[in-house]
């Protein structure tokens, strides 16, 4: 093992004499056009692995990395203000020109990945990093527009104009809707305590109730009130 | 998918870090710098300036190449830099050269990458490698062996490694032709190259006995064809330092050298067979090149030292055409600094610039030759250089106008010995660059007191007559409206001292420096290695003080003061609190001590070339002013020779009864500064309980030896350290540095406790340390290590082994803080199935006990305990998406806020990372619920790039070297300073949020809205519900 290795070595010492240099180019796109990009990102540099091999992106977006000696390489764009894909270069001491592969980043590098990228490599800028959050500002309409405000500002609504509401119905169209609410308020401390299957049973009845509602609906409409109005008047005897 | 998950994760944690536009520059400072010009012919400051050809006005800059690798153009109008262009730290720039609107550079050993940039907006045009650095020759100096001339078709010839000759197209890059001589600069090394229309000729010299000759060679310059090659018969002493080209305007080009003490000169011509002429007269001393070659005036100075200025005419003979008076040497006057420049038209300037011993003051003459019919017009004037702040002068460029016949205005632009850029205008200044301060070597922050109420006398109040206390009383009252009126305003407003607003003060000087509410504003005090320490306030930038330290008995000599260590030897809280007060221990490298009389001086050169001291100066951290009381406040600082000899190590000892700084000589023997009575009383109690590690080595390995101090004395009255422990590292292994904790890291809880309600204790022994170790250069197999140990016995805790880079450097860098140890490194090894070419964080935590609830109380042991060593390990490692170049945490006042940690990246950000992802034990599966009580998420290699964690936003911060972290009053704030040798950057981080203060985004108007809407609901309904009750008693 020990001998393949050393011949390895040395042969990769001959090949550093083969290096090629790896071009490329930026294309300015609407996330970083031209001159302006250029301008701000000041000195942005494409480079390899750790950055000992580099190279400065000219004007029109050329770069040009030169004696690459052959090896297995993670191309960057170190930039300010851009993010840009990494690629996976391959030189091969066989062929002329590098292979091209896209990589994700903290992915293993075996198996390469099966998409060959076209050569001179071309990158251009995903997105423009964002530094910075906005400002929540205050305003009255989207506090209003908030659903908890809305159900606020609907229950004081309600609770205003309720007894006016309930002034102006129709006595018998009054006591159905006494029943409903009341059955609805069943089913609601039903769940509320827990209760689930008398809660269920309570649905379950709404339903059976409706034929002989009739007779018994009155009953409890008169038992409720009575027992709620009596005792204040027995407190104060 | 992995990125936006990475985000939403981010965004998950804490959306409270991210910064607010508003904030930007409110809270934090950005200082651009270039770095101390380097004042060699080919990169000192120069001016050049550009023709608009549409508007017909014309613009300058000021461009230069400086010690930080920097080739950058400043604005002469006030003195911000207009641009500047970053080289690799392998590739330094050793020459410029502007033409037209671009400016070419030269870059790496002989000069092997070549650039092209924009000489107005620094935009890189062209960038191509002439040969590999490796293959490069290294002269001396860098500069020679190369050359750069710009044709007339915009493109470039380039003269590379004293041999080589290429001609590169100013737009593309493309090599038109190239030529090598065959002898491989072995003979021949040229030093210039000449473009004429005709030819294109090297011009250098070839070595004879004793001697050089000088050595032409004429190339065609569309076909790169050697045309003619000539040696002309010369013998130059000085080297290629005499030796220069000069055109007149003939455009006829003429080679001049200095031999014997006169001037020869040839003209060049394609075939080369011209004979060198010799001037007669005055015999010089040597010639100076002053930037106008070109112009073909020269300045010769004769053996007395006096400036001539010579000049190629037009009919190709040369001429003296002045000499500036005064100029011989003399004590009166410094040596003079010549310069060239010229004014809109082209026409040149000479100046010469010199420091009056007897008046003080720094003179310009600046002499126009084209003036006065051509006999020459010299316009002198003096300005107050303050020698005293900036050292002396070192280099000088110059722009001249012509306003009106017969007067002249003139601007330099001084670089200084302390590494100030000054641009005068005649006699005054117009601006200062500090350009020192990229170049800082120990610095910290320091709190500063509370402002002074200015209390009116309280003294005598028991016999004061009526009067006078009315009006005693009536004069306090006076500022109470004005305060009524502010109390009311903030109640109503809500403007309260707000933790992202500038705590900067209005420009008032006489104020004494004084902290804010929140204790936001402290001042950085920072030393540079050129000579000045410097007071910068850390709300806004601005420098307060400055001081130039003295040499001491080197003065002399002459010798170099490098800053090693600074210590807050007062802070404000102390007993005996007066303004804080900071020491800072500096190396003082004397210059060769050459004196007859000494005994030393029978020895050889080596034995004495620089002397080295100890030398600690102590100063008043808010004003600059000499603690010690030695040197006044407007002379430059003395310090106090504390060790006559180099310094291994200091410390500051501090405890509530003294703070000093214990320093060891090469013999070990402790000095104490300040050295009081008291101070050594102190010492001699706590002597028993101190220790401390050195490194030391032997022929192959190195090793770490802690040490004690012996309780007697020595009989030099000294305390003397003996060594109680060695640990030896591998063979091959060296150690690159030794991490402790921060110094003030105050510990809020000891422990974690974990989800299932039993405690991880952290591991806290005082004495541990981390060490960084790298492969000695002729180690076979390159590795790095990692070692955490107990300082107090040398046991290894943690140890781990780093892949190095493919040339055998190890880049770790790594912060130590509690019982919490991130270190960085570049894993570019392939192999391993999942092993993928990344920059890793690797975090590790330290716990006392081999289990959850193993208690040893770590932090109170004794160093000797055997249970020290009882430690269990978390680690875990992380993918980086960006190169590491320093890292640090955040440290606030009683560390209660979580830390992150603070990460210069190579893309020029400063990154925070907070300590939830950091955590090594994030679970490799779903968490579980016991894991989510303990908020830990799941485990994702990659840590995520996201651009809301960036801290220094669109300032671009390069090659950061070091960022320092300070506490503030308030506990969730700390203070961050980093610096490097391009920029200086400064500003908060809350890593868990700003939670003791109102939040920026509390919503005063909607708690107002709620609350008056709820009263309104309460008024309305009242008598409502009153009324009912009313209805329902009487229906009822």
């Amino acid at each position: 093992m020990r001998l393949p290795s050393s011949l390895l070595l040395l042969a990769s010492s001959f090949c550093s004499a083969l290096a090629l240099d790896l071009k490329g180019q930026i294309l300015w796109n609407d996330v970083c056009p031209g001159k302006l990009c250029h301008h701000t990102e000041g000195q942005a540099r494409v480079q390899l692995d750790d950055g000992r091999l580099h190279s400065g992106i000219t004007r029109d977006g050329r770069f040009t990395i030169p004696n690459v000696p052959k090896g297995i390489y993670i191309l960057e764009v170190v930039a300010h203000d851009h993010v840009f894909d990494k690629l996976r270069i391959d030189v091969v001491e066989t062929e002329l020109l590098p292979e091209v592969r896209p990589y994700i980043p903290g992915t293993p590098l075996s198996p390469p990945a099966q998409v060959l990228l076209s050569y001179p490599i071309v990158l251009y800028a995903r997105a423009a990093y964002d530094f910075y959050i906005p400002r929540q500002s205050f305003n009255v309409l989207a506090m209003f527009q908030n659903p908890m405000m809305l159900m606020m500002v609907f229950t004081g609504v309600m609770v205003l104009a309720m007894p006016y509401l309930m002034k102006n119905m129709d006595p018998e169209a009054l006591q159905d809707f006494g029943k409903h609410q009341s059955k609805i308020a069943e089913v609601q401390n039903a769940f509320q305590s827990g209760d689930i299957k008398s809660g269920f049973s309570a649905i379950m009845n709404s339903g059976e109730e409706e034929p002989r509602s009739s007779g018994s609906a009155p009953a409890a409409r008169q038992g409720t009130p009575t027992s709620r109005n009596r005792a204040p008047k027995n407190k104060r005897r | 998918m992995r990125t936006i998950i990475g985000l939403w994760l981010a965004a998950f944690v804490s959306p409270l870090l991210a910064i607010h536009a508003s904030e930007a520059g409110a809270i934090d400072w950005h200082k651009a710098l270039i770095g101390l010009p380097l004042t060699a012919l080919h990169t000192g400051p120069s001016f050049h300036r550009t023709e608009d050809w549409q508007f017909g006005a014309t613009q300058s800059v000021v461009l230069t190449a400086t010690a930080s690798n920097v080739l950058a153009a400043l604005h002469p109008e006030n003195g911000t830099v207009a641009w500047r262009h970053v080289f690799d730290e392998r590739d330094r720039v050793i020459a410029y050269k502007a033409y037209g609107n671009y400016v070419a550079s030269l870059s790496g050993p002989g000069g092997a990458t070549f650039r092209i940039l924009d000489v107005h907006s620094g935009v890189l045009i062209v960038e191509r490698q002439l040969h590999t650095p490796e293959s490069g020759r290294l002269f001396e100096p860098t500069s020679l062996g190369i050359g750069l001339a710009p044709s007339a078709e915009s493109d470039v010839f380039i003269l590379t490694d004293g041999h080589q000759l290429r001609r590169v197209d100013g737009q593309s890059g493309d090599v038109q032709w190239e030529w090598a001589s065959q002898d491989q600069a072995s003979l021949y090394v040229y030093s210039n190259v000449v473009s004429t229309p005709s030819a294109i000729y090297l011009v250098g010299l070839a070595k004879s006995f004793a001697s050089y000759t000088v050595h032409i060679t004429a190339f065609s310059p569309t076909t790169g064809e050697e045309l003619s090659s000539a040696d002309i018969p010369s013998s130059i002493t000085e080297g290629p330092s005499q030796l220069f080209v000069l055109s007149n305007k003939n455009k006829d080009s003429h080679v001049v050298w200095l031999q014997d003490g006169r001037i020869h000169s040839l003209r060049l011509a394609p075939d080369l067979k011209g004979k060198a002429s010799v001037t007669k007269g005055a015999t010089y001393k040597k010639l100076l090149d002053v930037k106008l070659c070109e112009d073909g005036q020269i300045v010769g100075i004769k053996e007395d030292g006096s400036g001539r200025v010579v000049k190629l005419a037009d009919d190709g003979s040369l001429k003296v055409t002045w000499e500036f008076k005064n100029s011989a040497t003399s004590k009166q006057y410094s040596e003079s600094i010549y310069t060239g420049g010229k004014d809109m038209d082209g026409a040149p300037y000479i100046a010469r610039v010199f420091w009056s011993n007897i008046l003080r003051t720094a003179s310009a003459h600046v002499l126009a030759p084209h003036l006065a019919d051509g006999k020459g017009l010299v316009t002198g004037f003096t300005f107050p250089f303050a020698t005293h702040t900036h050292g002396i002068i070192t280099h000088v460029a110059l722009d001249a106008v012509n306003p009106a016949e017969l007067r002249v205005l003139s601007r330099l632009v001084l670089t200084t010995s302390t590494g100030a850029v000054q641009l005068w205008q005649q006699d005054q200044l117009q601006w200062i660059r500090e350009e020192g301060l990229s170049d800082i070597r120990a610095v910290e922050m320091v709190e500063l007191p509370e402002p002074k109420v200015v209390a009116s006398q309280i003294a005598n109040e028991e016999n004061e007559a009526f009067s006078s206390r009315l009006f005693r009383q009536l004069s306090d009252a006076q500022n109470f409206p004005q305060y009524a009126a502010k109390f009311a305003r903030r109640f109503a407003t809500g403007s309260y001292a707000s933790v992202s607003s500038s705590v900067a003060s209005q420009a008032n000087a006489s104020v004494p420096l004084s902290r804010d509410a929140f204790g936001l504003r402290k001042i950085i005090v920072a030393a540079t290695t050129h000579g000045k320490v410097f007071g910068i306030d850390s709300s806004s930038g601005e420098i307060v003080w400055s001081r130039v330290y003295g040499l001491g008995w080197a003065a002399e000599v002459g010798g170099r003061i490098i800053p090693l260590k600074m210590f807050v030897t007062r802070a404000v809280g102390d007993a005996d609190g007066a303004t804080p007060q900071v020491a800072i221990v500096a190396e003082r490298k004397a210059d060769n001590v050459r004196d007859p009389m000494s005994p030393m001086s029978l020895l050889p050169d080596t034995h004495f070339q620089s002397l080295t001291d100890t030398v600690v100066f102590h100063v008043d951290a808010l004003t600059g002013a000499d603690a010690l009381g030695v040197s006044q406040d407007k002379d430059i600082l003395q310090g106090k020779d504390v060790i006559a000899g180099s310094c291994v190590e200091a410390f500051l000892y501090q405890d509530d009864d003294a703070k000093f700084v214990l320093l060891f000589d090469e013999f070990l023997q402790t000095h104490i500064f300040p050295d009081t009575s008291h101070n050594y009383d102190v010492f001699t109690n706590v002597v028993r309980s101190l220790h401390f590690p050195l490194r030391s080595s032997s022929e192959t390995t190195r090793t770490l030896t802690g040490h004690r101090i012996n309780v007697e004395k020595e009989f030099t009255g000294k305390h003397v350290a003996y060594p109680t422990w060695t640990t030896a590292f591998p063979p091959n292994e060296d150690i690159l540095s030794i991490i402790t904790r921060p110094s003030s890291s105050p510990v809020a809880s000891h422990g974690k406790v974990l989800g299932n309600r039993t405690t991880l204790y952290k591991y806290l022994n005082p004495s541990t340390l981390v060490v960084l170790t790298g492969s000695l250069p002729m180690a076979k197999a390159k590795s790095c290590g990692v070692y955490v140990l107990d300082g107090g016995k040398g046991t290894v805790l943690y140890h781990s082994i780093l892949p190095a880079s493919p040339s055998g450097e190890c880049n770790v860098k790594a912060v130590f803080t509690e019982n919490w140890l991130v270190y960085s490194y570049y894993d570019g090894e392939l192999g391993a199935p999942d092993q993928a070419k990344s920059h890793r964080l690797v975090s590790v935590e330290l716990y006392e006990g081999a289990q959850p609830d193993d208690k040893i109380s770590s932090s109170e042991l004794a160093s000797y305990s055997n249970l020290t060593t009882h430690v269990s390990v978390y680690e875990q490692s992380f993918v980086f998406p960006r190169g590491i170049l320093a890292m640090t945490t955040t440290s606030t006042k009683y560390g209660i806020s979580v830390k992150d940690i603070l990460i210069a990246t190579d893309n020029s950000q400063i990154v925070s990372v907070p300590r939830r992802f950091l955590d090594p034990r994030r679970p490799k599966r779903k968490v579980t619920a016991e894991e989510a009580e303990e908020w830990l998420i799941q485990y994702d290699p990659l840590l995520p790039d996201d651009p809301k964690r960036v801290i220094s936003h669109r300032y671009q911060i390069s090659y950061a070297r070091q960022i320092l972290t300070s506490p503030s009053l308030l506990e969730s704030t700390s203070l961050i300073f980093a610096y490097g040798p391009h920029d200086l950057f400064s500003t908060r981080s809350s890593p868990s949020g700003t939670f003791d203060v109102l939040s920026e985004d509390f919503n005063k108007l909607q708690l107002v809205l709620t609350i008056s809407g709820l009263l309104a609901a309460i008024l309305v309904t009242r008598p409502m519900v009153s009324r009912k009750k009313v209805k329902e008693r009487w229906y009822d």
